[in-house]
């Protein structure tokens, strides 16, 4: 099966007033169909620019300098650059087929607008063929069994309102409707389509386990805790059924207990919709419980690729092995890695890791370490090996 | 809090404030002697003989708080004193002059604040691009400019220059005549919408030509304040979180900005504009001034130049209601555009 | 340190605030060497008075012996120009010198303290802000009589409440900061912490403030001046210069601009120094804090 992203020879700058800072040097990853992929970094490692990279929403004053990232469109059976895509086209995998879910939710929701409006935008937005197919439907069958009076006043409008209704569903950018939804009056008009979304939104909401799913939706992201709010965002994120989902440290921000259940709604998410996750996290053992392989970054590079089973068993890369002493365990004494995280402005040469490394040699200094294959599915990027 | 308990507590700070603005006011004039203030009464040179009966009259050598409490017993009487400046009582003053400066805001704010917005947004959207800077450019330009300097440039060239084209003043003679004939009746007495009431044409061209020089005055070294601050807010609007969401849901730029961020960065916009109208309500003093568009600013400037105390106290209690009001209004406003917010409870 | 080079070559390479650092470095220079580029004529009492040629009513036009022309009353336009530069510059750091000061001492007073202090001060300042400034400051003046000084404390009068309410908001932040509590924990004086910790950091946002305002001063000051409340006649003085020409705005018949000279040229001097100090405060507050609106 071919990988759903094949990111190759990635690079990501900043162009700040300080100077050219490297957030992303040379990165190669792929994420398989139906994995979990987690990337494990300090902060600053590049983990969060990876992921808007894939979605082509690095911030100003940040730039994709080179590099390409490929994504498998089953549909079509082809790879698509998604580096090279029109915006439009870019947009419209925005949130359909690629999506994501951030780490702080009580700032990822627009305070204004409530949890329904906000999660039945992205139907309204990628899934408007379908909404009118089934507004069109509801009025069918409001035709066929409305009697009485005011179904016969109803009557006729309602057939307008299914005709176009129909054009949407065979062509989702007719003319007709387009015109009619840039008047600001007559815009009210196609109020059944969302209609329909918001009885998706509900369906959603339900999904990700909110009770009372029909109240939620009505309610404003400030009446809400954080773990619904989560819930929310991640409901908005898997709307459109994505083939890869982000979760940029979708547990960082929420009390331990909910993080376990969390952590539970995205296993059940990998098994039940067989998307591929992309999660970032800074911390091992969440990662160790989720996904199926782990990447470790540093300082914009990565270091080590390898199933989650044989990272914790076998670490090969100096830094792998001090992030792993560095987890508190009972019993054990807590290790911490010496130095600070290597300055972004500034990178030293060679290997990034060297000046804090316990085995740097004097070749780590100088030259680079390619990423290469050790054993089965097993990569690391260090002169060791 | 309920709407109605929420009025009556915003009432009562009122009073604390009304009371304190008027003392002070009450306070300014006591840099004067009473033979001194009695002269403000006196209109032609014989009446200098009458000084010592209008001192006695007005109690005008009483002691500080004395002078207060008969003006403030006045008051709840419904008195608001006599306006020398304009021989006529302050309340009739205030209902004389207010229509020709609820005119001008009318005309004006709408103005300021869609131009303010529209280009705000549109300069953080763009932010370092030329839009931005142009926008900057003009902003800051307008708000450097002096109102007086900017009316005398206009009327040399609209009104100098053009021989006529656009007049000071609110209506020409001719359709001064009309409006105060029988037949125009002067339901509001601002002049534009009595015109449109009455079906007047003649009179709503007029009223309008004379108009649109206050306006761009009054505009001009405005906008830029709810412009930069637009442009400010929507910044911050686009740097959340919330933002980068719709961007990842897919959202068309033009709707993030449009439906996404700018109604987050109306807040604080909605809190300027409220004052923004209250001043302009209280009259453009400058403007007024040099258009002679004689309303309560011209008024008000006119009573504190000659030191008409009544009238100035007057108006401080009219601009103390005004700002009661407006700010009533912009908290209601609030709670429509921010769900966070509740009546007098902040962002919870 | 590294943050006022940063933030010099910010301004240096932003050629609006550069603009506004030149226009400002020009008026600085011609207040200074005012008494070299306009001479004060021999036995004139005081060179803030400008020199006038005869009482003719009538403004004449710029001529080798007046370069701008004169106004109303014969006074050198040229003159009254340039030595307004030194009544700007005065009326302006005099009223913002005083209101900070003012307003740190009540701000902090009424922040720090907080409880009755606070709730009285800010009635003071609600008053004060009830009332539109301008009509405040006119009858400030026209109560203690017009001159440059009583225009400097009406505009004061009328200043300092936005400030005391700026710097009273700014530490109600600052003391809820750990360092302002670990100093109180180790047993600080109230005066102590306040000057030592609170005011330094407080004072930035201030400062931002004020160079955005002095642009306002300056027209509020102008403007107080056109309606006949500022300095005596004759006084070196942009605003009444301006007022001077409010009777010329509309020439003869055959020359309806006759008297443009006379209209525009002390309106210039206003709009560019103000400008100055407005496009150095824009940058200012863009490179400070970009939430740091006019409050």
């Amino acid at each position: 099966m071919k990988d759903l992203i094949k990111i190759r020879d990635l690079a990501v700058r900043f162009y700040t007033y300080e100077g050219i800072v490297y957030a992303i040097d040379d990165l190669d990853l792929e994420i398989r169909q139906g994995e979990t992929l987690g990337i494990v970094g300090e902060t600053g490692s590049g983990k969060t620019m990876t992921a808007l990279a894939i979605l082509r929403l690095i911030p100003y004053p940040g730039k994709i300098e080179s590099g390409s990232i490929l994504f498998f469109d089953k549909s079509i059976d082809q790879e698509l650059e998604l580096l090279k895509l029109r915006d439009d086209r870019m947009r419209s995998i925005r949130g359909n087929r690629i999506s994501m879910v951030f780490q702080e939710p009580g700032a990822a929701l627009n305070p204004v607008y409530t949890i329904g409006d906000q999660i039945s935008e992205v139907f309204l937005l990628h899934r408007r063929r379908e909404l009118a197919q089934r507004a069109k439907q509801r009025l069918d069958s409001l035709l066929s069994d409305g009697n009485g009076l005011a179904a016969g006043v109803k009557r006729p409008f309602w057939g307008w309102q299914r005709r176009i209704y129909d054009k949407i569903a065979k062509e989702s950018h007719a003319f007709e409707p387009r015109l009619l939804g840039r008047l600001p009056l007559f815009r009210r008009l196609l109020w059944r389509m969302g209609y329909e979304a918001k009885l998706l939104t509900v369906d959603m909401l339900k999904d990700v386990e909110i009770p009372d799913a029909a109240r939620v939706a009505v309610q404003y992201p400030h009446q809400l805790s954080g773990g619904m709010k989560q819930r929310a965002v991640i409901a908005m994120a898997l709307a459109c059924s994505p083939e890869l989902l982000i979760a940029d440290e979708p547990t960082t921000s929420l009390d331990v207990t909910i993080q376990a259940q969390m952590l539970e709604l995205f296993r059940r998410i990998k098994v039940d919709k067989g998307a591929s996750i992309l999660f970032i996290t800074h911390n091992l053992g969440v990662a160790s419980e989720v996904c199926d392989r782990v990447a470790v970054m540093y300082a914009g590079r990565l270091c080590e690729v390898a199933p989650v089973g044989e990272m914790f068993v076998h670490p090969l890369h100096p830094y792998t092995k001090a992030l792993l002493n560095a987890v508190p365990m009972p019993g054990k004494k807590l290790e911490t890695i010496p130095g600070v995280l290597a300055d972004a402005l500034n990178p030293p040469p060679g290997c990034r890791f060297h000046p804090r490394c316990p085995s740097a040699m004097p070749i780590c200094g100088q030259e680079r370490a390619k990423l290469k294959e050790v054993s089965k599915d097993h990569m690391v990027a260090c002169h060791l090996y | 809090m309920e709407l109605r308990a929420y009025i009556a507590r915003r009432l009562l700070l009122l009073i604390p404030v009304l009371f304190g603005v008027t003392v002070f006011i009450f306070a300014i004039t006591m840099f004067f002697s009473p033979t001194e203030r009695a002269t403000l009464y006196v209109t032609s040179p014989q009446g200098m003989r009458d000084l010592p009966s209008i001192i006695e009259q007005y109690g005008l050598d009483r002691p500080f708080f004395v002078q207060y409490g008969t003006w403030l017993n006045q008051v709840f009487h419904g008195n608001l004193g006599w306006s020398n400046v304009v021989s006529m009582p302050v309340g009739r003053a205030i209902f004389h002059y207010l229509p020709a400066t609820l005119e001008l805001a009318i005309f004006a704010t709408p103005i300021i604040i869609l131009t303010g917005i529209f280009f705000g947004s549109r300069a953080a959207a763009h932010k370092d691009k030329p839009v931005d800077h142009a926008t900057r450019v003009v902003a800051i330009l307008g708000w450097s400019l002096p109102t007086f300097w900017l009316g005398l440039l206009l009327m040399m060239i609209f009104y100098g220059y053009f021989r006529g084209l656009l007049p000071p003043g609110r209506l020409s003679s001719a359709m001064e005549i009309m409006v105060t004939s029988g037949d125009f009746i002067r339901y509001t007495r601002i002049n534009t919408l009595d015109a449109i009431l009455n079906l007047n044409g003649p009179v709503l061209l007029d009223a309008l030509r004379h108009l649109i020089l206050p306006v761009i005055t009054i505009s001009t070294v405005n906008v830029a304040f709810i412009m930069r601050l637009m442009r400010s807010s929507m910044l911050e609007s686009l740097g959340k979180g919330y933002i980068l969401t719709a961007r990842a849901k897919g959202v068309q730029e033009k709707l993030v900005i449009s439906k996404h961020a700018r109604r987050n960065a109306l807040i604080p916009v909605i809190t300027v504009s409220g004052y923004l109208f209250a001043a302009l309500a209280g009259g453009a003093v400058i403007t007024e001034t040099i258009f002679s568009f004689k309303g309560m600013g011209w008024w008000a400037s006119q009573s504190a130049l000659r030191l008409d105390i009544s009238s100035v106290l007057g108006f401080a209690l009219f601009m103390a209601v005004m700002f009661v009001l407006v700010n009533l209004v912009v908290d209601i406003l609030y709670t429509r555009v921010d769900p966070r917010v509740r009546l007098g409870g902040g962002v919870q | 340190m590294s943050s006022w080079k940063l933030m010099l070559r910010q301004i240096v390479r932003n050629p609006l605030s550069l603009a506004g650092v030149i226009i400002i470095f020009i008026f600085i220079t011609l207040a200074i060497f005012a008494p070299l580029i306009a001479p004060v004529p021999e036995g004139h009492r005081d060179p803030y008075l400008i020199p006038h040629d005869g009482y003719s009513i009538t403004p004449q036009p710029p001529s080798e012996e007046h370069i701008f022309g004169t106004t109303q009353g014969q006074y050198d336009i040229f003159y009254g120009c340039i030595w307004g530069a030194r009544t700007a510059f005065r009326v302006a750091f005099l009223v913002m010198a005083i209101t900070i000061l003012i307003g740190l001492v009540l701000g902090s007073l009424s922040g720090y303290f907080g409880g009755k202090i606070d709730e009285v001060i800010m009635r003071i300042t609600d008053v004060f802000l009830a009332f539109p400034a301008l009509i405040l400051a006119m009858a400030i003046v026209a109560s203690i009589g017009p001159s440059i000084n009583t225009v400097i404390i009406a505009l004061c009068v009328v200043w300092w409440p936005s400030y005391a309410r700026l710097i009273r908001g700014d530490i109600l932040a600052l003391r809820e900061e750990d360092y302002v509590e670990a100093s109180r924990g180790l047993g600080a004086s109230s005066a102590r912490v306040i000057l030592r910790h609170v005011l330094p950091n407080a004072i930035y946002p201030t400062l931002i403030m004020a160079s955005l305002d002095i642009g306002a001063v300056v027209l509020s000051a102008a403007a107080l001046s056109f309606l006949g409340l500022g300095a005596p006649e004759g006084y070196a003085d942009w605003g009444q210069m301006t007022e001077f020409a409010r009777n010329w705005i509309v020439g003869p018949q055959n020359d309806p601009l006759k008297y443009w000279y006379a209209v525009i040229t002390p309106g210039v001097f206003i709009l560019f120094f103000v400008l100055g100090w407005n496009l150095l405060g824009d940058a200012f507050r863009d490179i400070f804090d970009p939430r740091l609106a006019r409050r």
